[in-house]
């Protein structure tokens, strides 16, 4: 085809058949030159094993991948990066202990055996540059970095293979908004330098901030690539469903003014919320707390779980004061709590859906310390079902499962222990659109139901769309609480962000006490 | 509708994997039989057999309980060979100086849980579990070696060695021990709930914090339980020889955490069996006896059970990579 030289990636027909599933079936993919390319579908359209195939990990059963016009062979990892192929993982790869120049040259072809000092600051401080890390005194220790430098860092040592298409899986997954605008701005550059970028990403917004033209995936089919100007959020979702989402933000029950107090807190301090929090919840309330990384929602939320001890204040469930010292105390009163990082410390990767959703609850299947095999299988069948989660499938271990699941199981192992109150930090990290609708209904049911829902994102579209309550939170202190028709998205947003501002303004001012 | 290919694919691989690990020692085991029938004509006479199970027993109740320290993440139980040791002479002591069989059993055992319990302590404080058994062992061995005087302490055998003996249809005693302990570690695991958040902690300590679980207790049901499985080993070792030193049993540490791994349980924790260890210590044994009746040297045996444990290990570790990613 004549079109060959004019892009830089050319991906047709391609096909892989693992046993009776099929990964991927004709899929056709193109990225011109200096082009970031959003890739978007929901988990397990065939994205990531695209990426395998032109990572060189996975071999396709037919098709054929020509870069800048020529056919090339991606058997190997190796041959990808020759092709000049360069993948940004999710997981970072740095070392922790070496400096900022060091982990640059890791991994780096054709590096030179032994190496200077200002060896090492010349070919970091080139790279930084190019990724806006220029500031960045390339002795630092990698360990020392925010979350959203290293993952800067990371696409500095893949600009080091001099790539000239790369792919970014989910680069801002872990990042709050304001730091994800640093990775979007890097990556609006580096295609004006010419590169080529793949990007794929779960945060819509970030693909009209970024993206010139996007491509679809949905079970193991690509779309044709669509200018990113002429779509807007309902279409893109259309066609990653292949339905109507409907709205993606369930309904919020009647406001009533009168509805009973679950949850009260007076004066609450706590390491890492400084200034004294007052907050109530009423029966049926979500109330939503945003903010950047680690200014204090979460927390807040830790400290109500009973898994940081709060430093002062006052606690009252339904009235009654409550004092848990630890998280088993925290679970006896009823407060149920999901930690933003499902894969630490919110699932056991390893076990059944089944052993993950009764872990909170055993007591209650079990007499005498005899589990009752049959009563465990009805209870977590219940929670499963009300969650969403395909019954037949509770013997299945749940690191098999998609994000979205994988969170339906995190959230929903708490409802057989009638928690009083939910705490939910980042409930939708790394989930796809699909799951993020169910998970947000039956976070809407739940306060329906009458329990007090509590949730922290640092995804203020999240929290705009869902909360009845919305509280802003900065450096430790609580910097604002409203109902939500006190706010549009917009000016929640400028909140967010201008104290954002305004902390690197005062920091740089003042520098270290 | 959100579950599509990928996740359809993992649980496919999973599954074999799965398959893979739960099949693979008794296929092993299996084909050794299968292969020792066919190559000696001593193997499948009922004295031989009864031989194997005997052989079997002793490593096999030690490995049974130790499976618990292992599903909870906790490694092993480095000191295991000298706290069987100690309810040797603990056992055997009581009986030299005419107490009863009963009572040395039940001393054996209290001291046993009892420094098990300790271990647990500092471990479920975040001690690492290794230095802590280390320790442990050097400790009683010190402390035995040091009271004894290196010497020999034993009893008039035919007392002693009734225990051992001691013969149920044309079975004796400490097979029937062996399966016993073997099913009630299965059940406790799998039926009740204190083993069911031994196995949480092992597969994830963080979520079981985050869940209420108290990582102590399930700590302590894990060394209670190997302390057990410890205490009966180290009677019935010295019931079967009638004298006991403080250097005996020193190679049982080695030989359970080898059935263990041969049997299959993740050395994360979280995944695997009493059942599975059992096996793994059969396996070890059948596989020295076919060696044995082949009139093959000791290094060559000692050579070949290495091979055996490298190569399930791998196997199995790969699987185990393989359903992951």
């Amino acid at each position: 085809m004549s079109a060959h030289t004019s892009l830089r990636l050319q991906v047709e027909g391609v096909s892989k058949r693992y046993g009776a599933v099929q990964a991927l079936s004709e899929v056709g993919l193109e990225v011109r030159p200096g082009e970031v390319m959003a890739l978007l579908g929901e988990n397990g359209a065939g994205k990531s094993t695209v990426v395998k195939v032109l990572s060189g990990l996975v071999r396709p059963d037919s098709g054929t991948v020509h870069m800048d016009g020529r056919p090339v062979d991606l058997s190997t990892s190796g041959a990808s990066q020759a092709a000049g192929i360069a993948v940004v993982q999710q997981e970072y790869s740095t070392v922790g202990a070496l400096s900022v120049a060091e982990n640059l040259l890791l991994g780096q072809r054709g590096a030179r055996l032994w190496w200077n000092r200002g060896f090492l600051t010349r070919n970091a401080d080139h790279l930084l540059e190019r990724v806006g890390l220029g500031h960045l005194d390339s002795r630092t220790p990698v360990e020392e970095l925010s979350v959203a430098e290293m993952q800067l860092l990371e696409i500095a040592r893949v600009l080091a293979r001099s790539a000239t298409l790369m792919i970014l899986d989910e680069p801002t997954a872990a990042l709050s908004q304001a730091e994800a605008g640093r990775v979007l701005s890097t990556v609006r550059s580096l295609a004006e330098q010419g590169t080529s970028i793949m990007y794929i990403t779960h945060r819509l917004e970030e693909v009209f901030a970024v993206s010139d033209r996007v491509t679809i995936f949905r079970n193991g089919r690509s779309s044709a690539p669509e200018e990113t100007a002429t779509l807007d959020t309902a279409q893109i979702v259309r066609r990653m469903l292949g339905r109507e989402l409907g709205d993606m933000f369930p309904e919020p029950g009647p406001v009533d003014d009168k509805a009973p107090v679950r949850l009260a807190i007076t004066g609450l301090t706590a390491p890492g919320v400084e200034a004294p929090v007052d907050l109530s919840v009423q029966r049926g309330q979500i109330i939503g707390l945003t903010g950047q990384l680690g200014s204090g929602g979460s927390a807040l939320l830790k400290a109500l779980a009973g898994f940081l001890p709060a430093l002062s204040g006052r606690v009252e469930l339904e009235g009654e004061p409550v004092e848990f010292a630890s998280r088993r105390g925290g679970i006896a009163a009823g407060v149920a709590y999901c930690s933003p990082d499902r894969k630490r410390d919110g699932i056991f990767d390893g076990l059944s859906i089944e052993k993950n959703l009764s872990s909170p609850w055993l007591d209650r299947v079990s007499r005498f310390g005899i589990l009752s095999r049959r009563d465990e299988r009805t209870a977590a069948a219940r929670s499963a079902s009300s969650f969403a989660l395909d019954t037949r499938r509770l013997g299945s271990s749940v690191g098999t499962l998609s994000g979205g699941n994988q969170q339906k199981v995190a959230v929903g192992k708490w409802l057989g222990c009638d928690p009083r109150v939910l705490l939910v930090d980042e409930p939708t990290r790394g989930v796809d659109v699909g799951a993020r609708a169910e998970i947000y209904k039956q976070l809407r049911s739940l306060a329906d139901d009458g329990m007090a829902v509590v949730v922290c994102s640092s995804d203020t579209n999240e929290i705009f769309g869902l909360c009845d309550v919305i509280g802003t939170f900065h450096r430790g202190v609580l910097t604002s609480l409203a109902p939500k028709e006190h706010w549009t998205e917009e000016t929640l947003v400028r909140e967010v962000m201008h104290s954002g501002n305004a902390q690197s303004e005062t920091s740089s001012e003042v520098g270290s006490p | 509708m959100t579950d599509t290919t990928a996740s359809a694919l993992v649980a496919r691989r999973q599954e074999v994997s799965q398959r893979l690990t739960r099949w693979a020692i008794p296929t092993v085991f299996a084909v050794l039989v299968a292969v020792a029938a066919a190559t000696t004509s001593d193997f499948l006479t009922f004295d031989n057999l009864r031989g194997v199970l005997i052989n079997t027993a002793v490593t096999g109740i030690a490995a049974v309980g130790m499976t618990t320290i292992t599903l909870s993440g906790n490694l092993f139980s480095l000191g295991a060979g000298q706290s069987a040791m100690l309810a040797s002479i603990l056992f055997m002591w009581v009986a030299s100086t005419g107490g009863s069989l009963v009572l040395g059993v039940l001393l054996a055992l209290a001291v046993l849980v009892a420094i098990g319990l300790l271990q647990s302590l500092a471990v479920a404080a975040g001690l690492n579990p290794v230095v802590t058994t280390i320790a442990a062992g050097a400790l009683i061995y010190g402390a035995v070696a040091g009271i004894t005087g290196g010497a020999v302490v034993s009893a008039p055998t035919s007392a002693v060695g009734e225990l051992a003996a001691f013969d149920l249809l044309g079975i004796p005693l400490p097979v029937w021990v062996f399966a016993a302990f073997t099913g009630a570690v299965w059940l406790f695991v799998e039926r009740t709930a204190s083993g069911r958040r031994l196995l949480l902690v092992g597969s994830n300590r963080e979520t079981a914090v985050m869940s209420g679980i108290s990582v102590r207790a399930a700590t302590a049901w894990a060394f209670a339980i190997t302390s057990i499985g410890l205490a009966i080993a180290g009677v019935f070792s010295a019931s079967q020889l009638g004298q006991v030193t403080a250097n005996n049993l020193s190679e049982l540490t080695v030989d359970a955490v080898a059935a263990v791994l041969v049997g299959g349980t993740a050395v994360s924790g979280g995944e695997g069996s009493a059942v599975r260890s059992a096996v793994g210590a059969l396996v070890i044994v059948v596989l020295q006896n076919v060696l044995l009746l082949h009139g093959l040297p000791t290094g060559v045996r000692i050579l070949t059970e290495g091979i055996l444990l490298v190569a399930v290990i791998s196997v199995l570790h790969m699987a185990r990579r393989k359903a992951m990613r």
